[in-house]
């Protein structure tokens, strides 16, 4: 591709699509010689739903990366790379697209990859997700003419709609066998049957304690493009890969001390210096867009649902405190001065961020909440015990918002209630609550269009259901912004709006490493994917 | 005797028809919800409410339970919400390494902590005497995952003998599937031995005052035929007993220990069907912990006609 690869998933596909020429075609590779040995993974928790279309689990994303392919991979500078897409072109002034599907694909039961089954997976990816609904509100038809050409026809050029077919953050495009993909949406899948560079192997699996997949010898890695995140060949080099699922972090920092695990996906802060002074273990970050904190408010009850009471409690925030709660004290793992956009990518600004970063004053807040008609309402603070991250950073936000003057009943209970919890709209004396608080994947909040936590479309929006219509109309503008400064302009304004209105409260990033066995290679960069990596002896 | 026993096993339908209820009703009013488990942190409050209708969540307690009752009479467990297997086949994956666990750490601690009470009280007030009782109440102080994990440090990472985590299945083989099971069994017997060895001592001590004993000794009885013949088998009622009362620590233990070594078993099924709300199986694994007690408790009834001619049924 000869587009500018930044501008097409930051918003310069627009570009693309208006003057992109079908692009190179890539030569058919030859099948994978056959790997090597067993590599066993510890992964973040278990494998608790299997489709990855129906969750937004991150663990299920990274199963569905082994098991499955997708139209676009997306590089390490955010752009979105043809993956199972030979080539595309755009005509008609960016209202048609055309996608041509790479020769010789075909699913783990033997049957070819076909346009259709991409049309059918593209259908039930798009009823799940945030940018997907998008793109089918301004497709008018979405074609397979034949067995490797898709058609887009669109009602407006959509620069962003490479962008969302490779992007990774959760659900992902994941490219599925018509029949399976036919399945309602909110059904889940039960048949793993992909084209990705894995097999799964059903008959091995023990949920909630071990998953097998092992390579699938007919997926033909690209032959061209260059290897980052989920972009370029997939070459596999293990036979097998097995994940082990060990709940426990000692336990799993044993076993990869004991050479009984070859990588462990995230070690918890605690442990990371014990393995970092062990030379037979390598740590490193593989996600530069980190995790970032955010505690989010109910915007449809007291106090949180004025305005003027949130964009006072910003006067209380010091993202350190949340982060060294989260990760330590190593400055090298976290971040503040963390906006309404991750760090270090395309779209982040300094627009407003003195509201985070001004010196904090506390009898401020307290007088500005006053000013603002806070008269000591209850705040139904609710707090998972059971995940160290967000239990730290929910005991930093008691003590901020009771510093702050706030009148806290704190709930401190398991994750499992506290999603059926914020799942009520009751008034907080009700059952409901007042501010909850979690983290995103930055990948989940790189743009406007996957940023759950920033839109405003009220009873439909995400937990907290803020109606902020202006967010709303910056977002659409964003979608057609016809390049990344333009996006960024637009994306400075959303961060200007968002200081105002005040969605959430960001509390900073930090990065979570990973860690494995030295002899391990390849190990990639974003998240656990297990194509390229070597396990030397 | 058998129509006792036959009398028991009929007397457990209705023991266990209160369980489910009790289960059943206890998961529903209980917060959580696995729909939004499924759907994951980031989705909708639109997308959540839509996964739990076509899972059938939001029907009402009454048709739930009378459909879960239906199923159980016919000797089905249900299916789990998450993985869609059967509750019954998971059980199955399941059942071996809790069992293998309970079974070893069973014959360990009866191995060590039976003769570790008749010898403290045989030298009752002695070092011996002193040491034993240290031990107990050394298991019953500390928890059994520190005992694990110090286990694992010394044998696992420093001496290199024995694997940190995993479970062998017994079909590939008896000595890899011991391996795995030594420190497993080791660190969830401290406590039982503690308690047996406890009882046993104390009740030893009881019977070797008896006069039967005096005259046994009269009569030029050696002591170990004093001690493991005649005292031993007279203390055996409250020590079975407490061995029976001790299956329940066990399953509790074993929630721990198997989540201290990664052991795939029924205790980690239950601890993460409880963190998913995956109601069909916490239903499942519930009700076959309380049969397995109630069974339990049958066996040791019957078992005390053994030691004691006295006792019929």
């Amino acid at each position: 591709m000869t587009t500018d690869r930044r501008r097409l998933l930051a918003g310069g596909a627009g570009l693309a699509l208006a003057h992109a020429a079908p692009t190179g075609l890539s030569r058919p590779a030859l099948a994978q010689a056959p790997g090597t040995g067993v590599l066993k993974f510890i992964p973040q928790a278990d494998l608790a739903v299997t489709d990855p279309i129906i969750t937004t689990a991150y663990v299920s994303r990274h199963h569905g990366y082994a098991v499955w392919d997708t139209l676009y991979g997306f590089d390490g500078d955010f752009n979105a790379q043809p993956q199972m897409a030979e080539g595309h072109s755009v005509e008609e002034d960016g209202k048609r697209v055309t996608i041509r599907l790479r020769q010789g694909l075909k699913f783990h039961d033997g049957e070819p990859v076909r346009a259709k089954d991409a049309v059918a997976s593209i259908r039930r990816w798009a009823a799940r997700d945030a940018l997907g609904q998008v793109l089918m509100a301004r497709t008018d038809a979405l074609e397979a003419p034949d067995d490797r050409t898709i058609v887009f026809r669109l009602k407006q050029p959509f620069p962003m709609l490479f962008a969302a077919l490779g992007k990774p953050s959760t659900p992902v495009c994941f490219i599925m066998p018509e029949r399976i993909a036919k399945t309602d949406p909110s059904q889940p899948i039960r048949e793993m049957i992909g084209s990705g560079p894995f097999r799964w192997k059903a008959d091995e699996r023990v949920p909630g304690s071990r998953i097998v997949y092992e390579k699938f010898a007919d997926y033909v890695p690209r032959a061209d493009g260059e290897v980052s995140w989920t972009a370029g060949p997939k070459r596999v080099h293990v036979d097998r890969v097995e994940w082990h699922v060990i709940p426990d972090a000692a336990t799993a920092s044993n076993a990869l001390t004991n050479g009984e695990i070859d990588w462990w996906e995230q070690p918890t802060a605690d442990l990371q210096p014990v393995l970092r002074r062990n030379r037979n273990i390598l740590l490193e970050v593989p996600d530069p867009t980190g995790l970032c904190g955010i505690a989010r408010f109910n915007h449809l009850h007291p106090p949180f649902n004025n305005p003027a009471i949130r964009r006072a409690l910003l006067g209380s925030v010091v993202q350190g405190d949340f982060m060294t709660a989260v990760i330590g004290t190593d400055r090298s793992l976290w971040k503040d001065g963390n906006g309404f956009f991750p760090p270090g990518t395309p779209l982040a600004s300094d627009v407003g961020m003195e509201a985070l970063t001004s010196p904090r004053d506390f009898e401020k807040v307290k007088r500005d909440l006053a000013a603002a008609g806070y008269k000591g309402e209850k705040v139904v603070l609710i707090a998972a015990s059971d995940f160290p991250s967000l239990n730290a950073m929910a005991q930093v936000g008691r003590d901020m918002l009771v510093k702050a003057g706030m009148n806290v009943e704190f709930i401190s209970t398991d994750w499992g209630s506290v999603v059926q919890r914020r799942a009520s709209k009751e008034a907080p004396a009700r059952g409901g609550w007042s501010m909850f608080f979690t983290f995103w994947a930055g990948l989940d909040m790189i743009n406007p269009g996957v940023s759950q936590s920033l839109r405003g479309t009220g009873q439909n929006a995400w937990f907290g259901w803020p109606t902020m219509p202006k967010l709303e109309e910056l977002r659409n503008a964003w979608f057609d912004a016809p390049d990344l400064e333009a996006q960024q302009k637009v994306a400075r304004e959303i961060q200007q709006v968002a200081f105002e209105e005040v969605p959430y409260l960001p509390l900073g990033q930090y990065f979570q490493a990973t860690a494995y066995r030295r002899g391990i290679t390849g190990v990639p960069k974003g998240f656990p994917m297990f194509w390229n990596l070597q396990k030397g002896t | 005797m058998f129509a006792y026993a036959l009398r028991r096993i009929v007397a457990t339908i209705p023991v266990m028809a209160v369980v489910a209820l009790f289960v059943f009703s206890l998961l529903y009013i209980s917060p959580g919800d696995p729909a939004a488990v499924i759907a994951g942190d980031q989705a909708t409050p639109e997308d959540v409410e839509r996964i739990r209708a076509s899972l059938g969540l939001d029907r009402p307690y009454l048709v739930r339970f009378g459909e879960w009752v239906w199923h159980i009479a016919q000797g089905d467990l249900g299916t789990s919400i998450f993985t869609n297997l059967p509750v019954s086949t998971m059980i199955a994956q399941r059942i071996e390494p809790t069992l293998s666990l309970m079974v070893i750490t069973l014959i360990l601690a009866v191995g060590i902590a039976v003769p570790m009470g008749v010898i403290a009280a045989w030298k009752q007030g002695t070092w011996i005497d002193r040491s034993v009782m240290g031990f107990a109440v050394l298991g019953f102080s500390v928890p059994v995952f520190v005992v694990g994990y110090l286990l694992a440090y010394v044998f696992a990472l420093e001496l290199d003998w024995l694997p940190v985590q995993g479970y062998t299945p017994f079909s590939r083989g008896i000595w890899p599937w011991f391996q795995n099971l030594i420190l497993p069994a080791v660190a969830l017997g401290g406590v039982y031995i503690a308690l047996i060895a406890r009882i046993t001592r104390a009740t030893m001590l009881e019977v070797l005052q008896q006069d039967y004993i005096r005259t046994a000794r009269a009569k030029g009885v050696g002591q170990r035929g004093i001690l493991f013949l005649h005292a031993l088998k007279n203390a055996a009622v409250p020590i079975v007993t407490v061995i029976g009362i001790g299956v329940a620590l066990l399953i509790g233990g074993a929630v721990v220990t198997e989540s201290v070594f990664a052991i795939p078993g029924l205790g980690r099924l239950t601890v993460d069907a409880i963190l998913r709300r995956d109601y069909p199986v916490i239903q499942g694994v519930i009700l076959l912990f309380s049969f397995t007690y109630v069974l339990v408790n049958l066996v040791i009834d019957l078992l005390y006609t053994l030691f004691d001619p006295r006792i019929r049924y």
